[in-house]
């Protein structure tokens, strides 16, 4: 069943500035969708605009078949986690989980049943009476999530929710998010400007760039056939080595020397992308291209390797390689490299657009 | 942070015009009333005598001195909770407003840069019973407006005339405060289905806390130290002793009944009281509640 529809969803503010053009997404019951994008790509507005906190310009919201465009977020049954988490300073842990199910007169005695069941389900029993500031921030976090939870909204909405942690939290509280999700089934839509945290948690991902949605898909979709560069270079991590390039009869001509054989019916300039985990070391014979080392990082699991193109003119492109293990070439050395063609990315260098 | 100077002279020098002012115009006059507070001098200064603590218990079974004493804090009372009050509801207004804001802000402060004796000849002549607009509105509304005869309507006058002046000061504090309460505090509340008017007294009015505190103790302060000259413009104390505060009592026993005795122990019972309204000051508001 189809839980959240946005129809041409755009955003333009009274000062004329067009957020956000039109986005066309169908959420599906019970399903975890990721918003992600750089900042100022306009995935905290569409949140916003979900949660009613931004008027829709144009396009529709339905949550559940009904239209949500002019109802108040109170009425519109969602719950939302904030970036700083925005819980209420002046009340304890309980109130704040409370206070959502006071508005809507909720029985005293069935507030405290819910508190308590959610309390228990996210360890925050101990910690009922405190106030925000006696918090740490992963307990903070996990008292926002309480509060969202306690309602039973029909959908989650996520802002950011762990950016204000520290790294090694950040990880733990992103599988406790998930698993929590997959616990209640609630239909969930997060927004993230990290990748990883969005390939980890999402069973669909929106890229978004400019205010419009450039791909829609899992991320093994959108990891496996990108449909733009800038999908390409955002998903992955380090991102995907993107050349401009040209498509000839002989090839992919990256430069005068360098021409990497195919045959293709497209013609002209091209974008050509190969993902650094998917470059092989090699020796001269078998090799595509030279690379001339500039840096290596080494992190004992994985080491990538910087480094430009060898040309004649010695103005190569920046290109990383991702070697498992660890490994320690000389900077300033010549590293011999396979770039095999089932892994070829192609764009059409004037539409953006897969090839 | 701490800002340690290479010699001793420089500081005390860049310190001098404020200790000196501070020591004429306060250091000395304290010390003045304090020791003509023990004495009774004759109308004219010519000469005096010790009367030990006899001025302290003339003044406290004085009746007429604890009425003015319920008289200032009534006064004090009314200024601060109608002030802020009224401030309170024109920052929430403007913190709403986005056309005009800096207009509607900038005509709110005015009332601030007004003396005090200024702001009180406006309001005697506006509710002036024989010719002031407002006193002749009152009456056309069937109300008999005249504070020279009515104690209580003198009373409202230098509240309306103090409160004014005050309203102002009070606005930036509240607008301030208000504009230091995160947004999100209001959407979450949104979202957790609280109306607007529930919002207000749930979440912003008590982070407002802090803020409302420290207003309340300045306005007292004000109430108390700071109307002499909106009272002298307006009521002078009158009718009767309907509007004379403490400090107003200390000029006219002083001043136009010539005790100089009296007024003196007087002012020492306001020192003390300032004193204690200062401790109150620091030890709560340094205090004062703190929101991560």
């Amino acid at each position: 069943m189809t839980d959240v529809i946005l129809e041409k969803v755009g955003k333009t503010y009274p000062n004329g500035y067009h957020a956000i053009p039109s986005v066309d997404l169908s959420i599906e019951e019970g399903e975890f969708i990721v918003l992600v994008g750089p900042s100022g790509c306009g995935k905290s507005t569409l949140l916003r605009m979900v949660a009613g906190l931004e008027s829709i310009s144009t396009g529709e919201l339905r949550i559940r078949g009904e239209r949500m465009n002019d109802k108040e977020p109170a009425e519109r049954d969602i719950a939302m986690v904030f970036q700083n988490y925005a819980l209420y300073p002046h009340m304890t842990v309980y109130d704040n989980m409370a206070y959502g199910l006071k508005n809507r007169g909720m029985p005293k005695a069935q507030i405290a049943e819910k508190v308590s069941d959610v309390a228990t389900m996210l360890g925050l029993t101990e910690l009922l009476q405190r106030k925000p500031r006696q918090l740490s921030g992963g307990q903070r976090q996990r008292v926002a999530m309480g509060r969202a939870m306690v309602r039973d909204p029909k959908v989650f909405l996520f802002d950011e929710p762990l950016s204000n942690l520290d790294a090694k939290l950040r990880v733990q509280m992103r599988v406790e998010i998930r698993q929590l999700q997959r616990k209640l089934g609630t239909t969930t839509l997060y927004v993230t400007h990290d990748q990883v945290e969005a390939m980890t948690l999402a069973d669909r991902l929106v890229v978004l760039n400019k205010g419009k949605a450039e791909q829609i898909g899992t991320p093994m979709d959108l990891y496996n056939k990108p449909a733009t560069p800038f999908v390409a270079a955002f998903i992955g991590s380090p991102s995907m080595n993107l050349i401009n390039a040209n498509l000839t009869e002989q090839g992919v001509k990256i430069s005068e020397a360098l021409t990497l054989p195919l045959s293709h019916a497209f013609r002209g300039g091209i974008v050509w992308g190969i993902r650094p985990e998917h470059l092989e070391v090699s020796d001269e014979q078998n090799a595509d291209f030279a690379l001339r080392i500039q840096a290596v990082e080494s992190l004992g699991a994985e080491t990538l390797i910087h480094g430009k193109l060898e040309t004649e003119s010695g103005h190569g492109e920046p290109l990383v390689v991702r070697l498992s293990g660890p490994h320690l070439p000389d900077i300033n050395s010549l590293m011999w490299l396979r770039a095999p063609v089932s892994h070829w990315h192609l764009f059409d260098a004037n539409t953006q657009q897969r090839l | 942070m701490t800002v340690t100077f290479p010699q001793k002279v420089l500081p005390w020098l860049l310190l001098l015009p404020q200790l000196l002012v501070t020591a004429i115009f306060f250091l000395w006059p304290a010390e003045q009333a304090l020791e003509q507070a023990f004495y009774q001098e004759d109308a004219f200064g010519l000469s005096r005598e010790f009367i030990g603590l006899e001025n302290f218990a003339d003044l406290f079974t004085d009746p007429l001195y604890y009425q003015s004493m319920l008289t200032t804090l009534v006064f004090s009372f009314s200024v601060a909770i109608v002030g802020m009050s009224l401030a309170l509801l024109l920052a929430v207004m403007a913190d709403r407003i986005i056309r005009g804001k800096l207009a509607y802000q900038t005509l709110l402060i005015w009332p601030y840069a007004v003396a005090p004796a200024l702001a009180g000849v406006l309001w005697w002549i506006l509710f002036d019973p024989s010719m002031g607009p407002i006193a002749l509105w009152l009456k056309a509304a069937g109300v008999n407006w005249n504070h020279y005869l009515d104690g209580n309507q003198a009373m409202i006058l230098v509240v309306i005339a103090s409160t004014w002046k005050q309203i102002s000061y009070n606005f930036l504090f509240f607008l301030a405060g208000l504009q230091a309460v995160p947004r999100s505090l209001i959407e979450a509340a949104a979202i957790d289905g609280a109306s607007p008017f529930k919002r207000f007294w749930t979440i912003v009015f008590p982070l407002l806390s802090p803020t409302t505190f420290f207003l309340l103790v300045v306005n007292l302060v004000y109430a108390f130290f700071e109307t002499f000259g909106v009272i002298d413009a307006t009521t002078k104390g009158g009718p009767g002793q309907s509007t004379t505060t403490l400090v107003y009592k200390v000029f006219d026993d002083g001043f136009v009944g010539l005790d100089l005795g009296g007024s003196a122990a007087q002012s020492v019972v306001l020192m003390a009281i300032v004193g204690l309204m200062t401790v109150i000051q620091f030890r709560f508001i340094e205090r004062k509640v703190q929101y991560s």
